[in-house]
């Protein structure tokens, strides 16, 4: 007997959006036709990229085992830039201005702009660029980037459903992309994007951020919003069809499994190997879900997402 | 529109016209067509010209040909035999002005009249608009206020620039009055004006208005990546500024040609005009969001009158207590060895009522105690309370009243040390003795209230006033009215039927843990979480129109018993993502609603009793289908349609509709204690409803049993109705 498999079509696709421009290689994400990796019935024109999280301060929170590849880099932004670009093979840096937070340092917006700019003249890929998280700091901060770095294409993170009008006003001026985020929650990120185009944002340059969650730490819930939300893109709503991003490293290595060590975690093995380990499998179900682009901290776990991606989309691009 | 207003700006703007020509001309005459022009620091050349023709000036020659154009616009004075239409022509007459305005202020500099002199600021260059037009856009600042002319005297004139800083407006001064300007009153008053103080003087003529009209052009195209181009993309540029850049101008004194023609102008981006003289109204909205143009307003209420007319919302981020406050402490217990003072409860009476009036007979903000304060009251005492508030907003009904209402607890429950029990005329509150050392009066629940009430409806509250009566016969004379009003809520609510609407409305907001999973909420069966009626799902739409709920136009019946409507199918069969097709609003059989997860209560079929049982989330024990609720719950629950399984609403359970496709309420033969007791009386009066008056008592709960085989046995000794209706499957 055989199987015959009846192709799928869907009405809808997700949106191709290009991110970085001006003095940045410009990269594509999105386009996909059909359900994630269903590369036998749908065409998908473009693979998921990669990027790695780099910080404007030496990031006190991180675990030592994802500081030791940072080593000399950390709180050096064009450092760890060039070498998450050129030696760990990044396609796509994101700048986290850990130190503009309120209680992390609280860096001027000046200070941001600085520290983007360094990443500028650094590497030639887009760059992501994440505040310090909610209220007026963030849009403080973000705005300052956009406007001083205009026409640069960066990739803001993020607005909330609160609190997008000044990012929104921004990326419109200064032609940036602009991540929309939303927390596990399918209808807020519809209605955000509603806002945001109403806004006069246009679509193609929105990500959405379904917000992750790591292995353990609610892993499931995104992955099912990311296929909900997927699943009503293709069935042909045009406020969900932008591009996931899912920050996948600051969740993994916030989970207690990667950082105790002694007694009960000495059957869990290595700490180092496991953390790693833990961030690709956070990261990999994400790509089953339809994620577009992976924000990661460790370049091991980088290397090991990529040769998986490389080998489900050997007929890709 | 009136017709002296159009005739007077027709006339303006000709006379605006003629010498915005009469300069140019003289200006090419002595420096050829080739003579750059523009403003300095912006790259938007002349902004009110580029925005509405699209043309960027650059050299006169330019200037020339945007004159030209606009002078087409303008039609003739209509004679006293015309009579229609005029606000097409008076519209277009004012966009010409703008364009004469703007001829005129860039044209000064070459005739060597600096555009910047003394406190005069000129036009705004790109470098401020960029910090401060986002404000605008992303709602920091509410929006700016044009003022026109000057004001009868200096300390007035001060008077209205404090009134609108304090709404952190930014304030564009320009024209005078009989000689005399608002910024030089300022000034004289040794205020300081520039951009940090958001009072911006741009200069003495009516033409240097028009570089607040370029700033809004320029927001919109920078901000809203509008590109100027032909009369769409003019038409796309005025849109963006009426909904988002809340201005508006203030008509100072005397208003001449020159200052309607001005008015009409900026009428087109949606700014209203508000006068402090006796100029005819335009009160009808079509342009504007609301009134065009609104007069004789007293300089005391001016700014408050703008902030309505233009329908700028401000968002107080502090409430002015002197305690602490938020939804932490909102379980918080005060108790008696605590107590400063005490309304309500078993010792006074205590009530609260909110009502809604026409915008005009509230003054927003206002708080009364009347009565004694807390200072009055011996420490631990009682006093009576009434809260009265009442609320106006152009998009307040009657109908919100009660949802509003019942806000007033959690509100109230917000501040450090104020407890707040109860609803209605069931209201207990004690204020604690650390919150009244704190500085805690009982007027401060007044100003919880006003901001709470503004803050978190801010589409249909506008205004809020409020009356805390502390005085015994006070309270007892409004007692009569509050009670009238909850009877008449409870009779409208009883009398909401299925039939008697057109619309229902959806729930969407557990769809994200349970994909597919619709609620359609009617009047008579509300949410399964118990927490949604129908009520709260219009308010909802109205509040935020891109929300989790959506009206569903029920169109027509496609069965009557057990509650299918084609509207209803349609939205169910889309919003499910083509999961569903039909949906019973009446039936736990045939194509029943899908269940979430959180729903109060569960009911299910009880095979061999031709009847269901009906158990709420927080009983934890057996029941006779032998599940707990907990392994109900899987079965039930995920967002799929399980034929013989519902979650729903506890009040459901009291509709005329309760299952009325499979044989209604007679058909319940278990519950639990706790449901028994809550419904209480209610259910009882539906149970006589129905011709079963003994019903309740029929109905078994777990002190009956919790297994089937004694249920049935039950149900027969007591001779439950359900047994004469035959199985449900
Ligand atoms: S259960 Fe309540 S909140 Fe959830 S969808 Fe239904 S009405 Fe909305």
């Amino acid at each position: 007997m055989t199987l015959t498999v009846k192709p799928k079509t869907w009405p809808g696709a997700i949106r191709e959006v290009t991110l970085g421009a001006g003095s940045r290689q410009g990269l594509t994400i999105g386009g996909g036709k059909g359900l994630p990796l269903h590369t036998f019935e749908a065409a998908f024109p473009r693979r998921p990229l990669l990027a790695l999280e780099i910080t404007d301060v030496d990031p006190p929170r991180w675990v030592d085992t994802v500081r030791a590849p940072w080593d000399g880099a950390l709180g050096r932004p064009d450092v760890a830039a060039k070498r998450a670009v050129e030696e760990y093979g990044a396609d796509v840096v994101m700048l986290h201005l850990v130190g503009t937070h309120p209680d992390r340092g609280d860096r001027s917006p000046a200070e941001a702009v600085e520290a983007t700019r360094q990443v500028l003249d650094a590497v030639g890929v887009p760059l992501i660029v994440k505040g310090p998280g909610g209220g007026s700091r963030q849009n403080d901060v973000l705005v300052r980037v956009a406007e001083e770095c205009r026409g640069e294409g960066l990739v803001l993170h993020s607005a909330a459903q609160e609190d997008y009008k000044s990012l929104a006003a921004v990326t419109v001026a200064y032609g940036h992309v602009l991540v929309a985020e939303s927390p596990i929650d399918l209808n807020i990120a519809k209605q955000l994007n509603i806002l945001l185009s109403d806004a006069n944002v246009d679509m193609d340059r929105v990500l959405i951020d379904p917000m992750t969650g790591g292995l353990g730490y609610g892993l499931e819930y995104s992955y099912s919003v990311m296929q909900r939300i997927r699943l009503a893109a293709l069935g042909g709503d045009r406020m969900l069809n932008a591009p996931v991003i899912c920050l996948v490293g600051e969740e993994a290595w916030k989970a207690k499994e990667v950082k105790v060590d002694g007694t009960p975690a000495a059957v869990w093995g290595d700490r180092a190997r496991r953390g790693v380990q833990w961030e690709i499998a956070t990261a990999l179900p994400l790509l089953e879900a339809g994620a577009d682009l992976l924000v990661l901290r460790h370049p091991e776990a980088l290397a090991e997402v990529r040769r998986v991606v490389d080998g489900w989309f050997v007929a890709g691009s | 529109m009136s017709k002296i207003i159009a005739a007077a700006a027709i006339r303006g703007a000709h006379a605006c016209m003629d010498r915005a020509e009469r300069m140019l001309a003289d200006a090419v005459g002595r420096l050829g067509r080739d003579a750059q022009v523009g403003f300095e620091g912006t790259a938007y050349a002349l902004p009110t010209i580029l925005a509405l023709t699209g043309r960027r000036v650059e050299r006169l020659r330019d200037l020339e040909d945007a004159v030209a154009e606009a002078h087409g616009w303008i039609p003739s004075v209509p004679t006293d035999s015309t009579w229609l239409p005029y606000l097409g022509g008076t519209l277009d007459a004012g966009a010409a002005t703008l364009v004469a305005h703007e001829t005129v202020e860039s044209l000064k500099p070459l005739g060597g009249i600096p555009l910047v002199s003394g406190f005069w600021l000129g036009p705004t260059p790109d470098s401020i608009l960029r910090e401060q037009g986002i404000k605008l856009v992303d709602g920091r600042m509410p929006g700016f206020a044009a003022c026109v002319g000057a004001l009868p005297d200096d300390e007035t004139a001060e008077q209205i620039a404090r009134d609108l800083q304090e709404r952190n407006i930014l304030v564009f001064m320009g024209s005078h009055t009989n000689g005399d300007t608002m910024a030089a009153q300022l000034n004289r008053r040794g205020v300081q004006m520039n951009w940090e103080t958001f009072l911006v003087p741009y200069g003495p003529d009516t033409s240097s208005l028009v570089h607040a009209i370029g700033f809004a052009c320029r927001a919109a195209m920078t901000f809203g990546g509008l590109k100027p181009g032909g009369l769409k993309e003019a038409r796309d540029i005025l849109l963006y500024n009426k909904r988002r850049v809340f201005a508006f101008a203030l008509a100072l004194g005397e208003v001449d040609d020159e200052k309607y023609a001005t008015a009409a102008g900026a009428i087109n981006f949606g700014f209203p005009v508000i006068a402090d003289t006796d100029i005819p109204q335009i009160l009808p909205s079509g342009i504007c969001t609301y009134e065009h143009v609104v007069s004789n307003v007293p300089h005391k209420s001016m700014a408050a009158r703008a902030v309505e007319v233009r329908g700028v919302k401000i968002r107080t981020v502090d409430i002015p207590i002197p305690v602490r406050h938020g939804p932490a402490f909102e379980g918080e217990r005060v108790r008696k060895e605590d107590l400063a003072i005490e309304f309500g409860g078993k010792y006074t009476r205590a009530f609260e009522y909110l009502t809604s009036r026409p915008m005009d007979r509230i003054e927003d903000g206002l708080i009364r105690v009347v009565g004694p304060e807390i200072a009055d009251a011996p420490e631990g005492g009682r006093l009576p309370l009434a809260i009265f508030i009442e609320v106006a907003g152009r998009k307040m009904q009657s109908e919100f009243e009660s949802i509003l209402e019942r806000h007033v607890h959690s509100f109230l429950s917000e501040p450090m040390g104020v407890m707040h029990l109860g609803q209605r005329d069931s209201v207990w509150l004690r204020i604690s003795r650390k919150a009244r050392d704190a500085g805690f009066r009982i007027s401060h629940l007044g100003t919880v209230l006003v901001h709470k009430l503004k803050n978190d409806f801010p589409a249909i509250v506008d205004k809020v006033q409020v009356t805390l009566f502390t005085d015994a016969a006070d309270v007892d004379a409004l007692y009569p009215t509050a009670t009238a009003a909850y009877a008449y809520r409870d009779e409208r609510m009883g009398a909401l039927t299925d039939e008697a609407v057109d619309t229902f409305y959806s729930c969407a907001l557990c769809q994200s843990y349970a994909p597919n999973h619709i609620c359609i909420i009617t009047p008579e069966r509300l949410g399964l979480c118990g927490a949604y009626n129908w009520l709260d799902g219009k308010a909802a739409f109205e509040m935020n129109p891109h929300g989790g709920n959506q009206p569903v136009r029920k169109g027509e019946v496609v069965d009557p018993v057990l509650g299918q409507w084609k509207g209803v199918n349609d939205f169910v069969s889309t919003a499910s993502n083509g999961a569903f097709e039909r949906f019973s609003a009446y039936s736990m059989i045939t194509d029943p609603m899908t269940s979430c997860g959180c729903f109060e209560c569960i009911a299910c079929v009880l095979p061999g009793t031709s009847g269901i049982m009906i158990v709420d989330r927080e009983y934890p024990g057996q029941t006779p289908v032998g599940m707990t609720f907990s392994s109900l719950a899987e079965l039930t629950g995920g967002g799929q349609q399980t034929p013989g399984f519902i979650g729903m609403g506890t009040l459901y359970v009291l509709s005329r509709q309760f299952l009325s496709g499979d044989g209604g309420l007679a058909r319940l033969v278990w519950t639990t204690t706790k449901v028994k007791e809550r419904l209480g009386d209610k259910l009882r009066a539906r149970c006589s409803e129905i011709g079963h008056p003994d019903l309740y008592e029929k109905i078994a709960d777990e002190t009956v049993c919790t297994d089937l085989e004694p249920l049935i046995e039950h149900l027969a000794a007591v001779e439950h109705p359900a047994l004469g209706l035959g199985e449900m499957i």
